[in-house]
């Protein structure tokens, strides 16, 4: 029950009025900075630097087509695409098995790993990066796409782990172990009887890390070099010479940032779920 | 964490008479089943974090420069640490540190649980409103940043024109702060909207129905119901917000810099600047360290807390 049905019936109108009034402020203060800068990348240049600004203009795509036809865009999609997806893999096939591991045995140095997990997603990123830059470098490996992708393992495998253990603990215990009377082995019973019931789980896990991935910067801008770069790392590079191209670097930002936003609202109920399971429970 | 009752012990599941190919090998490593689930995280885990910190630790300790081999320094024992907290920036970045997340998370949870509440009322388009206001959320925050460096841009943007006047928001040290910030709490707010709208709609409805009856006012029931049934949701919020604005990087990285005259210098940047701009990258690990240490020590004070009010 929402705090809206106290009071008597003309105080519950005025409540409502103040309610949708607040709602469109709110509405503009946080859509309208996003809405302005989408209009931006649909603007030439002389639309774009008009004074005043232009509400009112006849839409071009000159930015999208310039921006979707330079090499340093494809390539910079393609490693982010590469990259989060990788990631995404990586922790989930490391992570899931552990998070059922997690949920429902009890094996030496269980609360002490899980705890070091959580401790792992909580720290400061640039806390790993700095040794992580030596190692890899000595290893050969920056300026490769697997440095990245091992390093963004830092905070998508606690995330796994995290919420799918939410997941396998919903799950009554009595699936397996009508499995394990049956004959089956804790394999068996894990792959055919629970893994199936946790696919939920598995998406909303999925998405969450992908939107993580797909959105970090940091360690993208120190492990990775001009062939490697990922999308924000692009992006970054353009601040620099603010004023000089804003329609391709508004046209870039869109171009980052729709498909994730698209995406989000398609899943938004696995994300939503991810999110509050991840952070709520334990 | 704790132990649930979820949880099996090696010695209650049944012996397995029926597997057909049940060698006693195969029968031994599937006792090891919990072990083998978890060996590939612990081994990831070590790879991507154990080591690392470790080798850190080292570095810092350590007269460290890129060209040398790996363990080719000098030891320096806690000079690199010394250097540090006689160093008038560093200990000005730790303190604007400190500052700049108390007050960006406080915006953030005041106005994250205002939205969550207008959210929470049962209105025609509610649907609409839950979804739009939570999209700065999903936004990279590369991107963010960048867009809020046009809107705020003195000749161009779109800030400066309603507002009528050019002003150079990035340019002075005070406002360049507050610029930082405000696309911070635009950007994260809404993380504590939807963290306190999933904690609102699990409220029981007896207790605000029963103070409805005994006649408190809207704000009396906000104050005395909602706010203390929502306690631990928010406390979750507050404890991410609170990691998440201590590592801010993107958003001063794109706007500021760190600047102007180090108004925005944060630590995650001091420590990226010592280690990849001037590549003292001892310093650097020394640096890190110690936002780890501050960190470590305010994410144990959040679960000692959360932990207890769990258990009144």
């Amino acid at each position: 029950m929402a705090l809206q049905r106290i009071g008597t019936r003309r105080s519950r109108i005025a409540f409502a009025a103040g309610a949708y009034t607040a709602l469109v402020a709110l509405l503009v203060l946080f859509i309208f900075p996003l809405l302005w800068i989408i209009g931006l990348s649909f603007k030439t240049r002389v639309q774009t630097f008009a004074s005043p600004p232009l509400f009112i203009w006849t839409p071009t795509l000159e930015n999208y087509i310039k921006v979707l036809g330079t090499g340093d865009f494809q390539q910079a999609f393609i490693n982010s695409l590469l990259i989060s997806v990788e990631a995404v893999l990586l922790s989930i096939c490391v992570g899931v098995p552990a998070a059922y591991a997690f949920a429902r045995f009890r094996f030496a140095g269980r609360n002490w790993l899980f705890f070091t997990l959580l401790v792992m997603r909580m720290l400061p990123p640039i806390a790993v990066l700095v040794p992580m830059y030596v190692l890899f470098s000595k290893l050969g490996l920056t300026e490769t796409r697997i440095s990245v992708v091992l390093a963004y393992t830092t905070f998508s495998l606690p995330l796994v782990v995290w919420i799918m253990r939410g997941f396998f603990e919903e799950l009554p215990r009595e699936l397996e172990e009508s499995a394990w009377v049956d004959g089956a082995s804790r394999f068996a019973a894990f792959r055919a009887v629970v893994l199936p019931l946790v696919q939920p789980g598995l998406v909303a896990a999925t998405i969450l890390c992908l939107l993580l991935a797909w959105n970090d910067f940091i360690f993208a801008a120190v492990l990775t070099n001009d062939a490697t770069r990922t999308l924000p790392v692009l992006m970054a590079s353009y601040s620099g010479d603010v004023g000089v191209d804003w329609g391709s670097m508004t046209a870039s930002g869109v171009l980052v940032v729709l498909p994730v936003i698209l995406f989000s609202f398609v899943a938004q109920r696995h994300l939503v779920a991810g999110l509050s399971s991840g952070a709520v429970k334990g | 964490m704790g132990e649930t009752s979820s949880v099996i012990r090696e010695t209650e599941v049944p012996a397995q008479p029926h597997q057909p190919d049940a060698g006693m090998g195969w029968r031994w490593l599937d006792r090891q089943f919990a072990r083998i689930a978890v060996l590939p995280t612990a081994l990831t885990m070590l790879a991507i974090f154990g080591i690392p910190l470790a080798f850190s630790l080292y570095l810092s300790i350590e007269g460290w420069s890129a060209d040398e081999t790996l363990f080719g320094g000098k030891f320096a024992g806690i000079a690199n640490y010394l250097v540090l907290l006689t160093d008038p920036d560093f200990v000005a970045s730790l303190l604007l540190t400190l500052g700049y997340t108390v007050a960006t998370v406080a915006a953030e949870l005041a106005l994250g649980l205002g939205v969550a509440l207008l959210l929470d009322l049962d209105l025609p388009l509610i649907g609409f409103f839950r979804t739009t206001l939570i999209v700065p959320m999903m936004m990279t925050p590369i991107v963010a940043a960048l867009c809020w460096k046009l809107l705020l841009d003195p000749d161009h943007g779109i800030i400066d024109y309603f507002l009528g006047r050019p002003i150079i928001w990035l340019g002075q040290p005070w406002l360049a702060l507050i610029s930082v910030g405000i696309a911070s709490v635009w950007q994260n707010a809404p993380f504590v909207t939807i963290l306190s709208l999933a904690g609102l709609r699990s409220l029981p409805h007896e207790p605000l129905e029963a103070a409805s009856i005994d006649g408190a006012s809207r704000l009396q029931s906000f104050w005395h119901v909602t706010l203390p049934l929502l306690r631990p949701y928010l406390l979750v919020a507050l404890l991410l917000r609170t990691i998440f604005e201590f590592r801010a990087f993107d958003n001063v990285y794109v706007m500021t810099g760190g600047g102007p005259a180090n108004a925005t210098l944060l630590l995650s940047v001091y420590t990226y600047q010592a280690s990849f701009v001037q590549f003292d990258l001892s310093l650097g690990a020394a640096a890190s360290w110690m936002m780890l240490l501050i960190a470590l020590v305010v994410c144990l004070a959040f679960v000692a807390v959360i932990r207890k009010g769990g258990t009144q």
